[in-house]
């Protein structure tokens, strides 16, 4: 056991190096989405106006919708979080399933904007009618499906360790390491929350201006 | 971790992320020219804000954890800053059309 180690007691040591763990983790994932924000940058400043019309086909009600259950989400998250740093096992429960419900509500509509932007011929490769700028919306489009997909995923796996965690605190005890654990599991939900908060402006709100 | 935050630190939290909601999306009706983008992004990075310090609580955690947090937005600057350079001052010339072999 090093200095710090000791210095710090086990309970403490364990939570820095879980955290830290997963810290680390989402500095990987900040690099893996950031590749896609640097495309994104370089699209819209080569072609500003033909992005700006692209984004117009995106449906903004529902952005919007998805962006207050997400950030909803992240504030019933917190709070398992903190109930379970004082072992209140049902409560931090009951928390984790609402987190998991907003979480697949979030989902359920992103599904739903699909199937309308499917019917709508906006899949690049696949189903694409529109005429106008069509290089460029395309690439618009591309990048939607990809940035809005991969955090969709991650948010599904996000869903599914929320709803596992919850199904493992049915029953006592709860020992003060799983409160770590809820801690990590927090930590990965919120970044995929911040993920959302900056696809929100850069896809749906690009040029509502009248 | 030391005994936890009130909830009310959390529902401030939640509530200021509401009302910002609100902001960008009112921000992104009204014409603002060059300024929309600058808003819409200011809003965001303010919301992130709000979750690392207070959902992810790096207000509370070791200046160690607050380094590691800060780590992958570093490298992402230099990934934005080297490429933006690199694009910012190349032209484009596209090839003219050729017709593949066969057509």
């Amino acid at each position: 056991m090093s200095a710090a180690a000791r210095e710090m007691g086990p309970g403490e040591w364990r939570e820095q190096t879980s955290s830290l763990g997963m810290w680390v983790f989402l500095a990987t994932e900040v690099m893996f989405f950031g590749a896609v924000f640097l495309a994104y940058l370089y699209l819209r400043t080569q072609y500003p106006d033909a992005v700006s019309e692209a984004s117009r086909h995106t449906h903004e009600w529902m952005g919007t919708m998805n962006t207050a259950i997400l950030l909803t989400s992240s504030f019933s998250m917190a709070l398992a979080v903190r109930f379970s740093q004082i072992a209140k096992r049902q409560t931090v429960q009951r928390l984790l399933w609402v987190t998991a419900a907003l979480g697949a509500a979030f989902l359920a509509l992103k599904l739903t904007e699909y199937t309308m932007e499917w019917h709508e011929g906006l899949v690049p490769g696949l189903h694409f009618t529109i005429a106008r700028n069509a290089r460029v919306t395309q690439l618009f489009f591309f990048l939607y499906f990809l940035a809005t997909g991969v955090h969709a995923v991650h948010l599904a796996i996000g869903v599914a360790t929320v709803l596992w965690m919850s199904w493992r605190l049915r029953k006592p005890p709860f020992p003060d390491w799983r409160a770590d654990e809820i801690d990590v599991l927090g930590l990965y939900w919120h970044f995929v929350d911040a993920i959302w908060i900056f696809l929100y402006p850069l896809f749906y709100l690009v040029s509502l201006q009248a | 971790m030391n005994s936890p935050p009130p909830v009310r630190v959390y529902a401030v939290t939640w509530a200021a992320l509401m009302l910002l909601l609100v902001a960008t999306f009112v921000a992104a009706h009204l014409r603002l020219g060059p300024f929309n983008p600058v808003v819409a992004l200011a809003i965001a990075v303010a919301k992130v804000v709000l979750v690392a310090l207070f959902f992810m609580h790096l207000k509370r955690s070791s200046a160690l954890i607050v380094l590691f947090a800060l780590v992958g937005l570093f490298a992402l600057a230099i990934l934005f800053g080297l490429s933006g350079a690199d694009y910012a001052t190349r032209s484009i010339h596209p090839a003219p059309w050729v017709a593949p072999a066969g057509y």
